[in-house]
């Protein structure tokens, strides 16, 4: 007889109150393979993973972990049975080191040497550099990865899951921890789950892949036995060009797009700010896409806070449609017509606990009140409008922005001048062409 | 020895005493705000156990039994906090406020219907280092408990920064999220921060009355417990400063004492008030929000 699976799920379901998030899902995952889970975002993956690390309990259906069906009351029951999670928004905690963050994640009393030891020695194992005593704050995103991932290996786990872990990795980052996640299924045998919406990265990595569309599995096979196009289409749920599926946009400009004008809409002389921006000087004509490439930590971060109006640069000017803007005024970049959609979005982009209408007509709050009182009713017309132009799907626009699932975390600005946006967080190209979400999020 | 070393002398004993009582609730303090929860009831908590040391006190002719009263007492205001603010979710600032005029009342009343009489515990003094000059009799002839600090202050820097319990506390302090989804139990550890916390402010208010004092007045604490409060944001969460803190807090409330004994004349309900005016001042110049714990005062619940 085959040995028992590592973890077994028996047709899960779980329903939001109307919208059914997991809809008698079935999933096998053996020892020593990764398991592709693939979906767009509001396919259920997340909530399935939820489901399994406890966070939410399933309406029906049952978990079997090594052939016994268990209950998953939280997290640390989850850790306890052997489930471990790298999350797609980080569990890290930032004022601590890289060793006590670890540390975190098991018991006994706290041995310092003997902690940063056994850091050095699982990041010498999976190749994963790491300083112990460097603080996790100032990590950069890929390094944060490595914490996250070497926490949870700690744990020794027998089921790893990992939600989206290259969204926020440059290329050589992902190829590294692909790297390691290899090493991890063949040496140690464990059970692998790669949640991802990108194909590359599924066919190239895993062994197997589930796609899962609208809460249901509607594709299981062998990695070996599918293609991208197959893939991207079950995802999607009907023909899509693999271009688009895979992460290929089609080209700027191939379109009706205006060409680009002579009149500089953005223009940026000698800026300098701490940290890494050093006598920047750019200039973004209308019509056009400026792409700014770099690995992370080149000054993107201070370029973005500045654009934003967070911090005020030591020197330069920012100039938007020829007028120089005052830096130190709230709101002056807004209100000269630069928008912009930050790198993290649930950090600086929205105010989460604020409704859906309140977040669209947050940024041109003029529009929609007068000199003392908001008018409650061209805020809503404002805000419907905005919504159905740009494609925004929620039950309620009076829904706090917290309790939307995934999809819109973006809050469109009135047309801007010029808009900036770090795309590193972005995905779903796929909904890009298939238009089912509304805007990419992270 | 000079007049003005023997009014120095003066100064720091009393600056001392007054700032002993601080100290313990400060720890305590310091404790609950690293786990993310600003306990405005420390007030209560000092009042409660105050009030209680005396009575039991009274009750059983022991100021030593009048103490550990006090402890329980002090950790019973925190059991309650924690149940309202970290179980039932209900706004830690509401809670604390009530709790703190909920002890005044109920102090105020309960201490016209019994009439105790004074206790206090004993005097310790180091035999040797009581006659150095200037700093011997300050520092080495005290009431006893004053001693504990000794103990004390070393244990509530282990339990945050080296134990793991305090490893978890300080998480839960920073990012409450990041702690749950490690399996770590937030509301538990920030009722057992609490629990902590009054213990040490119970402890602190306990001494107040037996310890110091020897008896129980109307709102005896006067604000001492927001003074705690004033110490930990002072001292940027860290135990050390915070203490640096209740010890300049102590030492204004000797000097507003001293003052007319030193023969200057100055308005009395003024410099009752100099205290609090120098908290304020001192939080301008030395506040660093940097070292906030980044959770401090954000309730905890699973997002739906």
């Amino acid at each position: 007889m085959a040995p028992e699976p590592a973890l077994r799920l028996r047709g899960i379901t779980k329903r939001y109150g109307t919208v059914v998030a997991c809809d008698g899902v079935d999933l096998t995952l053996e020892r020593g393979e990764i398991h592709g889970l693939l979906g767009e975002n509001g396919a259920g993956k997340s909530t399935l993973m939820r489901i399994l690390l406890g966070l939410e309990t399933q309406d029906s259906g049952a978990i079997d972990r090594d052939g016994r069906t268990v209950t998953i009351a939280g997290p640390r029951q989850a850790a306890a049975l052997g489930i471990s999670m790298v999350h797609q928004h980080f569990s890290l905690v930032d004022p601590l080191t890289v060793w006590e963050n670890v540390e975190l994640g098991r018991s006994g009393p706290v041995r310092r040497a003997a902690a940063r030891a056994g850091v050095l020695a699982a990041a010498e194992r999976y190749g994963l550099a790491i300083d112990p005593d460097a603080r996790v704050g100032t990590l950069s995103a890929g390094q944060r990865q490595r914490v996250e991932l070497l926490k949870c290996l700690r744990r020794d786990p027998a089921v790893l899951i990992l939600d989206e872990p290259t969204s926020v990795l440059t290329q050589a980052e992902s190829a590294e921890l692909f790297t390691v996640l290899r090493r991890v299924v063949a040496a140690e045998h464990r059970a692998v789950v790669l949640i991802s919406h990108k194909l590359a990265e599924i066919t190239t990595v895993t062994d197997r892949v589930t796609v899962m569309r609208a809460g249901r599995v509607v594709l299981r096979r062998d990695t070996a036995a599918t293609t991208e196009a197959e893939l991207a289409r079950e995802m999607v749920g009907r023909e899509v060009t693999l271009g688009a599926a895979v992460g290929v946009l089609p080209r700027a400009g191939a379109g009706a797009a205006p060409a680009a004008s002579a009149e500089a809409a953005l223009r940026l002389r000698g800026l300098t700010a701490r940290p890494g921006l050093d006598d920047l000087n750019l200039t973004v004509r209308a019509g056009e896409i400026v792409g700014l490439y770099g690995a992370e930590g080149n000054g993107q971060k201070s370029l973005g806070d500045i654009l934003s109006g967070l911090t005020v640069p030591d020197a330069g000017t920012v100039e938007v449609a020829g007028a120089p803007v005052d830096l130190r005024r709230a709101g002056a970049l807004s209100a000269a017509g630069l928008g912009i959609v930050p790198e993290d979005r649930h950090h600086a982009g929205v105010v989460l606990d604020l409704s859906v209408a309140q977040n669209l007509v947050m940024t041109r709050l003029g529009d929609v009140s007068g000199r003392v009182f908001v008018d409650r009713r061209r805020l809503r017309r404002r805000a419907r409008a905005l919504a159905d132009e740009y494609g925004i799907t929620a039950a309620s626009l009076d829904t706090p922005l917290r309790h939307l699932s995934g999809l819109g975390c973006w809050s469109p600005p009135s047309p801007p001048a010029a808009s900036t946006w770090a795309p590193s967080r972005t995905c779903t190209h796929a909904c890009a062409a298939a238009r089912t979400t509304a805007w990419p999020c992270c | 020895m000079s007049a003005v070393a023997v009014d120095l002398e003066t100064i720091l004993s009393s600056g001392i005493r007054l700032a002993a009582p601080l100290a313990f609730a400060a720890c305590g303090e310091y404790i609950a705000e690293r786990a993310g929860t600003l306990n405005v009831s420390v007030e209560a908590m000092m009042l409660s156990a105050a009030f209680g040391s005396i009575a039991v006190a009274d009750l059983t002719g022991s100021a030593t039994a009048g103490l550990l009263a006090g402890v329980l007492l002090g950790v019973l205001v925190g059991a309650a906090h924690g149940a309202l603010s970290h179980r039932w979710q209900v706004n830690t600032f509401v809670v604390g406020l009530v709790l703190n005029a909920l002890v005044l009342g109920l102090t105020s009343y309960l201490i016209t219907v019994g009439d105790p009489g004074r206790h206090q515990v004993a005097q310790l003094s180091v035999p040797g280092l009581r006659d150095l000059p200037v700093l011997g009799a300050p520092l080495f002839v005290e009431r006893w408990p004053v001693y504990l600090l000794i103990a004390l202050v070393p244990l509530a820097w282990w339990l945050v920064e080296r134990s793991r319990w305090g490893l978890e506390l300080r998480a839960v302090g920073e990012n409450p999220e990041a702690a749950d989804m490690t399996g770590i139990r937030v509301n538990l550890r920030r009722r057992q921060a609490l629990l902590w916390c009054g213990a040490l402010a119970g402890l602190g208010g306990a001494h107040l009355a037996v310890g110091e004092v020897g008896s129980f007045n109307q709102n005896m604490t006067a604000g001492r417990g927001y003074l705690v409060i004033a110490a930990v944001i002072f001292g940027g969460w860290r135990l050390g400063r915070t203490l640096a803190g209740c010890a300049l807090f102590g030492l204004a409330d000797a000097l507003r004492l001293a003052l007319p004994a030193l023969g200057h004349t100055v308005n009395s309900q003024l410099l009752i008030s100099a205290p609090y005016l120098l908290a304020l001042l001192a939080m301008l110049m030395f506040t660093t929000r940097q070292r906030r714990p980044g959770a401090l005062a954000q309730p905890f619940g699973r997002a739906p």
